[in-house]
């Protein structure tokens, strides 16, 4: 853990001395205008950055050496950013930017290299102890990769069922997000009493913190003392046919797990569609359907031909983020089924990368899991939004 | 109050040259309008004087003082955008002394100021009231308020009528027109409707793509447009162009375009032989189009059919087609006769405009 | 309400026209039917709400009953007192909320200024930046648990707030980003334009004409940061360890986690959790429509 290390060590430092290097540089050059001369970037990356080292250490006295070479790197880097930032006028919006992106790069960026380190070394429950004291860990190369494809993530099922099952569970939760979220966004479209009561009802899900509204959920699936299954023995008790076509009480939370996540999840995500589709359509001039209904439109042609097409900018980007974040949703799926000992048969990527991390300690597989499934997410996404943009150019 | 020079003005979007050298000087309580058709490049122009562009090259200078590289705001100007610009959030009074208040302004200065400004627009009784619940007109007013609450050296109008619907802008027009009169100040106003350039100009700067075709009064760029471009663009209804050959027929030029045989007079072009065979365009405003029993005592008279009649109160337009060219002719109302019938034409010689058709440079007097 | 009124009359016999009528007809059972639909799916949304508060009021012995009425027979508040007084769930509230508000400003600042310039600079790299805040949405959620985790531990901030604030506070810039870039997309330029001419700075612009009309974009950015980072547990299960330091998503779950599953505090815990951001989330929930649209469309 070399690289880990040592950009700790030399943080504090590079933060403190080179930023504020950089920046009675970047103000020295700006205030000549020497930024245009030639002798501008061998003098900022070189000579600059080396006299401070030169006084830096007169001050600090001897340090190790390595955190030299990382202070000229980052004096360097920083030099450059601010030839072309003044050079080419761009000096505001990078600074409007520095903030953010500083922090992104630090807890964002820096993590996601870091697991891409991790995916090519062995790090594990019998290696942590020898990488903590020696900070070095086995280099591996590809094997880890080439274990995602071929072993389990956690006891039993393989990558390719989890592949499998997530694309399922993410096609059956977006479709039904999209279709509830759409069929209670029309229904609220009209002129109804209490439309503002019932849009405040209906975002309860969305509203209530995630936690609760699952445990909630997961409670009403109880086999004993959830809502389901008392309302459906009460149903045979008044309907006692029912039973010969098979209704029965049931362990959801053991038999049926995944289904009772999809059904808790559907339930969490038709609110935010409905509010987005709502928006979309209350934005759609209603001159369209005057001028359709003297056209002679039903109100379904009205909707494949109207409402459909122009709701489609606003729902592309939400049925995206919506992918994304089903895919990607590891609340429903933990909170459900992951806490005490839990059944893998809900298992998504997800779940199973968090579990393989953290339950089975297999660091390096997870990371190496962890990019297979972003560059995955990353390809579906990049396929959608290319929809978004041919559906943007037909309008 | 104060000069401005714009002097080998360039601008630059990439590859794209928006303005290619444009040298105009601006002299003090002079009221300038630049007028072309949209994206010629009058607005940019506008911006940079502002500071809100770039200037790619040349130099603009205010009062002799560079301003190329100035804060917008350190340039004394004021200006007043197409869309206001009010902000939203502030009340009427606040909009008016946002710049006063950034400028630390003593708050005696700042009330005195806005209260002049305000009774000026009839503004006084808005003052606590937000952008958003004012007329059009009312935030075009503010908009100016705004803009003379500044003292500034000179202000800048981008297109601030157009927003307004026709009967609004005629009252605006003549607001303006006031203003001027009483604050008397440097102003550079820019439109693209020529009716706004002709009434409120003293100098007009008439701008197609990029270049400056004219400059001068009003009455100069009416009387006598420097090119094919200005003549078309200056005057409503638009001036009638015919494309031809010069003859030079015994001491006389003669000019012809299909059925129309005209003779040159020399006062239009005084050197005759030089002109022979020449391709021309010769423009005629409808006004000079004479048509029926005032075209009788002309000496060159045209045969066309008239197509269609518009009335339009005291004057009426006749579309006429002769041969194969169609004529415009603006006449006192009521002319009498039904489409489809003879009609005998022809033209003034004195507000007639001769065109060199490569060039399109006027070539007559 | 007229049509119900109507619909009253007519049942009274004197006026039975909206039913006799074929379109009144026609459009009241539509409409009838429309509100029959939505009041089911309202239901639906807020019953396990409710159920949870019904629990929370039931005496400790008949906590596992298969009673399904919202208000149980010997209803109390005992679950509450003791919730409020044997655990420590005021100080979990208290830590949660520190947390959430500094990560909430904090994300906020960053993403507002961030946004500004991507809504109105063309600079070199603005696109990959762009890119790069919309693939940062497709990192697998627990993905950067393990790296987060080791830094907060090598600056020796675990158990801290300050670690758990640095942990949460870029987690929800990219959306936040991209909601505010919609919003600033939509304010004329000439507003800046005119702000610069009058005297103020880019930057002066920005925070005196550009902010204060982004009022209803800041807030549901704040929104989503506030959201995001009080409903999280999964970092928070790594870095805090002592019960006194726990967010209340932890401490809720020690209290289904110990042997007896204290399911009345657990319920009493949840409905005050619930509340207050049920309460903010609906009272900016116009907003939040307005807000989300304007970012999908101009996004």
């Amino acid at each position: 853990m070399e690289i880990l290390r040592s950009i700790y060590e030399v943080a504090g430092f590079i933060v403190l001395i080179a930023f504020g290097v950089a920046a009675l540089e970047g103000y020295f050059y700006y205030h000549f205008k020497c930024h245009d001369k030639p002798w501008f970037l061998p003098v900022a990356l070189a000579a600059f950055p080396a006299a401070a080292v030169v006084a830096a250490a007169a001050v600090l006295g001897d340090y190790q050496f390595r955190l030299w070479f990382y202070f000229l790197a980052a004096e360097a880097l920083i030099a450059a950013a601010f030839r072309y930032a003044i050079k080419g006028r761009h000096t505001v919006p990078y600074l409007l930017l520095a903030p953010a992106f500083v922090g992104l790069a630090l807890l964002l960026v820096y993590p996601f290299v870091f697991e891409v380190y991790l995916s090519f070394h062995d790090l594990k429950l019998t290696t942590i102890m020898s990488w903590k004291n020696t900070g070095t860990l086995p280099f591996v190369g590809l094997r880890q990769y080439y274990d995602v494809f071929t072993t389990s993530p956690l006891s039993e099922v393989t990558f390719w069922a989890l592949l499998l099952r997530t694309l399922v569970w993410t096609f059956t939760n977006v479709f039904f997000h999209v279709a509830g979220g759409f069929a209670l966004a029309l229904l609220l479209n009209n002129a109804i009493r209490f439309k503002g009561a019932y849009r405040t009802l209906l975002v309860v899900p969305w509203a209530m913190p995630q936690v609760v509204a699952v445990l909630a959920m997961r409670g009403e699936f109880h086999s004993q003392n959830g809502f389901v299954n008392i309302v459906i023995s009460k149903l045979l008790e008044v309907f006692p046919f029912l039973a010969s076509l098979g209704v029965a009480p049931v362990q959801w939370l053991s038999d049926y797990p995944l289904l009772t996540c999809t059904i808790i999840n559907v339930w969490l995500g038709i609110p935010f569609m409905m509010v987005v589709i709502l928006g979309g359509l209350q934005s759609i001039s209603s001159s369209y359907y005057d001028a359709a209904d003297i056209d002679g439109a039903s109100y379904f042609q009205k909707l494949r031909f109207i409402t459909m097409p122009l709701i489609k900018p606003v729902l592309m980007p939400a049925v995206t983020l919506g992918t994304v974040w089903t895919f990607n949703n590891i609340n429903v799926i933990y909170l459900v089924t992951g806490q005490a000992g839990g059944t893998e048969q809900a298992d998504i990527l997800v779940s199973a990368l968090y579990k393989a991390a953290f339950t089975y300690n297999r660091y390096s597989y997870s990371a190496a899991f962890a990019l297979v499934v972003f560059a995955l997410l990353f390809f579906i996404s990049v396929t959608y939004l290319h929809g978004f943009d041919a559906a943007k150019e037909e309008r | 109050m104060a000069t401005v020079q714009f002097s080998g003005i360039v601008k630059k979007f990439g590859d794209n040259v928006v303005l290619n050298g444009v040298d105009v000087e601006i002299k003090d309580h002079e009221f300038v309008v630049i007028v072309g058709p949209s994206g010629c490049g009058k607005t940019t122009l506008l911006r940079m004087l502002a500071g809100l562009e770039e200037i790619s090259g040349g130099e603009i200078r205010i009062d002799g003082l560079r301003v190329n590289e100035l804060h917008p705001s350190k340039r004394e100007i004021a200006m007043v955008f197409q869309d206001y610009a009010l902000y939203p959030h502030m009340t009427v009074e606040e909009n008016m002394s946002f710049a006063l208040r950034l400028r630390k302004t003593p708050k005696a200065e700042i009330d005195a100021r806005v209260d002049e400004a305000a009774s000026i627009l009839q503004l006084k009784s808005f003052l606590r009231r937000m952008p958003k619940q004012l007329s059009g007109g009312q935030r075009q007013r503010v908009a100016i308020g705004r803009a003379i609450v500044r003292k500034p050296k000179v202000f800048l109008f981008d297109e601030p009528l157009s927003n307004l619907d026709a009967k609004l802008r005629e009252e605006m027009r003549v607001e303006i027109a006031k203003l001027y009169q009483r604050l008397n100040a440097t102003i550079l106003y820019v439109t693209h409707d020529q009716v706004e350039a002709m009434t409120l100009a003293g100098r007009i700067v008439i701008m197609n793509k990029g270049i400056v075709q004219q400059v001068g009064s009003p009455i100069e760029v009416y009387r006598k447009p420097a090119n094919l471009f200005v003549a078309g663009f200056i005057g409503s209804p638009t001036m009638n162009f015919m494309h031809g050959t010069l003859r030079l027929e015994g001491e006389h030029l003669r000019f012809a375009s299909g059925d129309i045989k005209l003779t040159i007079p020399p006062y239009l072009l005084h050197d005759p032989r030089k002109h022979d065979g020449r391709e021309v365009t010769v423009g005629v405003r409808p006004d000079d189009v004479l048509v029926g029993r005032t075209a009788e005592g002309c000496s060159d008279k045209v045969d066309g059919v008239l197509e269609v009649c518009e009335l339009l109160g005291h004057r009426e337009n006749l579309y006429i087609k002769v041969g194969e060219q169609r004529l415009l002719a603006t006449v006192e109302a009521f002319f009498d006769r039904s489409p489809g019938s003879a009609v005998t034409v022809c033209f003034n010689y004195k507000n007639m405009h001769v065109f060199d058709k490569a060039t399109e440079a006027r070539i007559s007097e | 309400m007229h049509r119900i009124k109507r619909f009253f009359s007519a049942l009274r016999g004197d006026a039975s026209a909206v039913l006799r009528d074929p379109i009144q007809r026609r459009k009241f059972f539509k409409y009838l039917l429309i509100h029959l639909v939505v009041v089911t799916a309202a239901l639906v949304c807020i019953y396990p709400l409710l159920r949870i508060f019904s629990v929370s009021l039931r005496p400790g012995d008949k906590l596992f009953s298969t009673d399904l009425s919202l208000i149980p027979d010997n209803a109390t508040f005992v679950a509450y007192a003791s919730l409020l007084k044997d655990t420590m769930f005021l100080r979990w509230l208290w830590n949660s909320l520190l947390i959430t508000l500094a990560t909430s400003f904090i994300g906020v600042s960053l993403a507002s200024t961030a946004a500004y310039a991507f809504s109105r600079f063309k600079f070199p790299g603005k696109k990959a930046g762009l890119i790069l805040l919309l693939s940062s949405q497709m990192i697998p959620a627990g993905m950067l648990i393990l790296p987060l985790f080791l830094m907060i531990m090598k600056l020796k901030l675990m158990n801290t707030y300050l670690g758990m604030i640095i942990a949460y506070s870029v987690s929800s810039l990219p959306f936040s980003i991209w909601i505010l870039k919609g919003y600033y997309d939509t304010i004329p330029r000439s507003l800046e334009e005119a702000a610069l001419v009058d005297g103020t700075s880019q930057v002066g612009a920005f925070w005196r004409i550009i902010l204060p009309l982004s009022t209803p974009a800041l807030s549901i950015a704040f929104l989503f940061n506030f959201t995001t980072a009080w409903n999280e547990y999964l970092v928070a299960r790594v870095v805090l360890f002592s019960s006194k330091q726990y967010t209340w998503t932890l401490g809720l779950f020690e209290l289904q986690g110990q042997y007896i599953t204290q399911w009345g505090m657990f319920a009493a815990g949840s409905m005050l959790v619930t509340i207050p951001v049920l309460a903010v989330f609906l009272y900016s929930s116009k907003w939040l429509i307005s807000g989300l649209t304007l970012g999908s469309v101009k996004g």
